[in-house]
């Protein structure tokens, strides 16, 4: 058996262009008479086709800055450009394109459509789209079979493991050839193991097909895996690390 | 279409509660149509029953002869239409006309020994009412016949209320006394050959039918108070008086024509009641369906909060996310008015085979049989309608689904 591809080594932020320029990112929740400030100035900078974890402890901010990056949400302060245009400034419609074509969605409770089969429930955000016909079919069923779930398709989510249901989120996240996959804890509902496949799908997605991918987790296995990894706190940056192609980890 | 296919599974997710809605609907539907068939059946008898019950469909009157209103009960006046048999003539052969047949009104004493009382006395032709289709209600005796009467051999029907303030009973002989032509005063013995009744017992305790022939002689004149016509489908009164009216343009003197609505102002009020009672139990219905399937619609919602959320974060519009809330309500509309229609068939016909005998309405003698008269076209309208109720009962339920933010829907447990 041979061993998961690793993901593609960090390109230096002068040699790849970016995709993300986070800069200054501030967004602050009520709950109640309580101002919880889920992130406090974040800057960051993701390239092209890079493996990006950010990694940190329970309310530190990662789903938020998840939500910022998606355009899920739109911070206090500071701006989000994607390919060098600002998400803050996109209209309702411009944002809905953005979210059908640009970007792929991975959850980590799946929030697969629990009435749609699995492959309803890829083929969908090509439906949204407007394609039509066996270009449709063709894209759906690749998307299954590159996540090994040619053989389930008809199931529905309710019929499917938990390991199952989350390679049918990552077909979803992957059909529509987005520029960056965006995983909110993709493993942390799954057993240790089932976790590993699906990094490891993650990786050879990237390492293949040269996906962005940028997962929000504090699974140490992703975490270990990750060429680079952003570790927030208390709503900042604490470490940008980056690994060498075989070395340890540097903080930049 | 796909929308419309997910919105339609979304109803599966929670059987019982799409079941409780459907029932909801269907019931409204039902009741919207049993109340319908029932106010139908209720205006059509009831007009075929003025109309049949001798005042048919048109009358042809002296346009000076006519109260404003033009009720038969404030006519008044003497018979003042001449020359009417050429008339009649050419009335009987315009098409949907089964006969035009001479009435005489009068008013007038009718007494038995001791006993009078005043009276509204209706003469006509006994054979060409049967051709119209009236319907003479006999409650003892004899009906009158065709032939005119020879002098001395008049008889008479009496409403049955008025025959117990007289005390007469058929066989009887009492006296007509009515103001004639000239002004004079004439009497006329008349026999009475029957009791009928109109169905109204304010009518019955003053109507007397007699034939036209025994009023002329009273009355010592030929003409009379007006035509009236009946047709073979109360549908053409319309077209049918329209083409009269013609004919009668620039006769001298002049003649008018009135339809059977104009005059029985009873109708237009019973019909405005019925409306009225109709239009407080639809609202009710309405009222009760919008708020029900609008509440089920938002629990909808309301537990699908993430997943509406995570529809929108793949790229669904707010506007086809609207179309799923939507779609939802819809097909909750049409499969509950699609089930509402079937059992209304169903109760509508098995009410109309029993035959459910109902008391007698208010100011009338005697029970109806209960049937809805129920058209093709109200099973169709049950349906648009519970799909425009339902439409407004998404409103709601929509507007909370396309303002949801994304991250916090992707938040909600």
């Amino acid at each position: 058996m041979s061993a998961p591809p690793e993901p593609r080594r960090p390109l230096e932020p002068e040699s790849a262009p970016p995709i993300f320029q986070a800069s200054g990112l501030r967004k602050a929740y009520r709950l109640g008479a309580i101002t919880i400030e889920a992130l406090r100035g974040v800057d960051l900078v993701v390239a092209q086709g890079e493996f990006v974890v950010v990694a940190g402890p329970s309310g530190c901010g990662k789903t938020t800055l998840f939500n910022l990056l998606g355009a899920l949400d739109g911070p206090d302060a500071g701006s989000v450009r994607f390919e060098g245009s600002d998400l803050g400034r996109l209209t309702p419609g411009e944002r809905t394109l953005f979210l059908r074509r640009k970007v792929g969605f991975v959850f980590q409770s799946f929030n697969l459509i629990p009435v749609l089969t699995a492959y309803e429930n890829v083929e969908y955000p090509l439906w949204i789209d407007g394609l039509r016909g066996a270009e449709r079919r063709r894209r759906t069923e690749e998307a299954l079979a590159s996540v090994g779930l040619a053989a389930r398709m008809r199931q529905r989510p309710d019929q499917l493991s938990g390991g199952e249901r989350q390679r049918v989120a990552l077909a979803r996240g992957l059909v529509h050839q987005p520029r960056v996959i965006l995983a909110d804890e993709p493993t942390a509902n799954l057993d240790s193991g089932t976790g590993a496949e699906i990094v490891g799908l993650l990786a050879r997605i990237n390492s293949e097909r040269g996906t962005t991918f940028v997962i929000a987790t504090h699974d140490p296995a992703i975490v270990e895996r990750s060429p680079r990894t952003v570790r927030l706190l208390d709503g900042r940056v604490v470490a940008d690390e980056r690994a060498g192609p075989s070395g340890p980890r540097g903080t930049r | 279409m796909k929308l419309a296919v997910i919105a339609l599974r979304n109803l599966a997710r929670n059987r019982r509660r799409t079941l409780l809605s459907l029932l909801i609907i269907a019931a409204g539907t039902i009741g919207i149509l049993l109340t319908t068939g029932f106010i139908r059946f209720s205006f059509v008898g009831l007009r075929e029953a003025i109309i049949h019950g001798g005042i048919g469909h048109l009358e042809v009157v002296p346009q000076t002869g006519i109260a404003e209103s033009g009720s038969s009960a404030e006519r008044s006046g003497l018979p003042a239409m001449a020359g009417w048999q050429e008339l009649r003539s050419e009335i009987e052969a315009m098409p949907h006309v089964l006969a035009a047949g001479a009435v005489v009104q009068l008013t007038g004493m009718l007494s038995k020994g001791e006993r009078s009382a005043a009276v509204l006395a209706l003469a006509d032709e006994p054979d060409r009412g049967r051709r119209m289709r009236f319907e003479v209600k006999l409650r003892g005796g004899m009906a009158l016949p065709d032939t005119p009467p020879a002098e001395g051999e008049d008889a008479v029907l009496l409403g049955a209320a008025l025959a117990r303030s007289l005390d007469a009973a058929p066989g009887d002989v009492l006296t007509l006394l009515a103001i004639t032509t000239d002004g004079t005063l004439n009497a006329l013995d008349v026999r009475v050959a029957g009791l009928m009744t109109t169905g109204m017992q304010e009518l019955d305790s003053r109507i007397v039918r007699m034939h036209l022939a025994s009023a002329q002689r009273l009355l010592g004149t030929s003409d009379i108070t007006s035509l009236i016509v009946g047709l073979d489908d109360t549908s053409q009164t319309s077209i049918v008086a329209a083409a009269l009216a013609t004919r009668l343009r620039g006769r001298e003197p002049s003649l008018t024509v009135v339809d059977w609505k104009m005059r029985a102002p009873f109708y237009g009020q019973v019909e405005s009641l019925y409306r009225g009672i109709f239009w407080f139990l639809g609202s009710v219905i309405v009222v009760l369906v919008c708020l029900s399937t609008s509440n089920t619609l938002m629990m909808s919602v309301m537990e699908r909060v993430r997943e509406i959320g995570t529809l929108l974060a793949i790229g669904t519009s707010r506007a086809q996310v609207a179309a799923i809330v939507l779609f939802e309500a819809l097909w909750l509309g049409l499969l509950g008015a699609l089930a509402g229609d079937l059992l209304g068939f169903t109760l509508v016909a098995g009410i109309n085979a029993v035959g459910i005998q109902m008391p007698p309405p208010p100011g009338a003698t005697g029970g109806i049989e209960l049937r809805l008269a129920s058209a093709p076209g109200d099973f169709a309208a049950t349906v648009a309608l519970m799909l425009a109720i339902l439409g407004v009962a998404a409103a709601v339920p929509v507007v909370m689904s396309v303002r949801l933010r994304i991250a916090d829907a992707l938040r909600h447990v």
